[in-house]
């Protein structure tokens, strides 16, 4: 599947969250660890709670999580 | 293979559901044979005995997978699980649509030429018009399992 034209850091900032794992940041957002796999790698966009939330684990605002980049 | 708590689930029902109701089909098929009483006993006995068997199924192994996975069975669907769900509930209601109009079709068609019933004997299978019902009900629930697993699968 093509990936999705809204892309994200949610990667780089685990990293930066002492290694966060995709399942503690999912528990923390309340979703499936496959949810937040999917989105990592573009395949799936998030609703906009669901991008506030995962924002809002990492004190980040929401653009600078994601990014729209048409084609 | 990476599978959520909702797609094992998923693979759960739709290998049952053709198990149960392949098997239930292929012998309502092979009924033919038999004097239309006896056949008609014959079939509502397989699916009583069909729809005995699916709900013992998915209960015992739905059970072992929320056992197993207690902790995303506790958390239920999430939004991408509910978007494939309704992606999946499109494509079995379009079946089961088209199913229906084929049931009622047939009944108006029998209604106005009612010679056709004795052309026709050649089509043994009891019960035809409510088999004609149920087979498209199975058939929408396997379009729509399907149609879930080829999501999580191309989202994967």
């Amino acid at each position: 599947m093509a990936t999705l034209p809204i892309k994200n850091k949610i990667r780089e900032l685990r990293f930066f969250a002492e290694e966060m794992t995709q399942q503690e940041l999912a528990e923390l957002v309340g979703v499936t660890r496959q949810t937040i796999m999917a989105i990592e790698k573009c395949k799936y966009s998030p609703t906009l709670e669901v991008a506030f939330k995962i924002a809002e684990v990492f004190g980040q605002s929401i653009d600078e999580v994601f990014q729209y980049q048409s084609a | 293979m990476n599978m959520s708590f909702r797609e094992k689930s998923i693979w759960i029902s739709l290998i049952a559901t053709l198990l149960i109701f392949g098997d239930y089909f292929l012998n309502v098929i092979s009924l033919g044979v038999l004097p239309a009483d006896a056949a008609k006993t014959a079939a509502l006995g397989l699916s009583l005995r069909a729809l005995f068997l699916i709900v013992i199924v998915e209960i015992i192994f739905q059970g072992m997978l929320a056992v197993s996975n207690r902790k995303a069975a506790e958390l239920g669907a999430d939004e991408r699980d509910k978007l494939f769900e309704y992606k999946g509930n499109n494509f079995g209601y379009t079946v089961l649509v088209i199913g229906v109009f084929i049931t009622l079709g047939r009944i108006v068609f029998l209604e106005i030429n009612p010679e056709f019933i004795e052309q026709t004997n050649g089509l043994t299978i009891p019960l035809l018009t409510a088999h004609i019902l149920l087979f498209s009900f199975i058939l929408s629930e396997v379009v729509r399992f399907s149609a879930q697993l080829y999501y999580y699968r191309r989202c994967d």
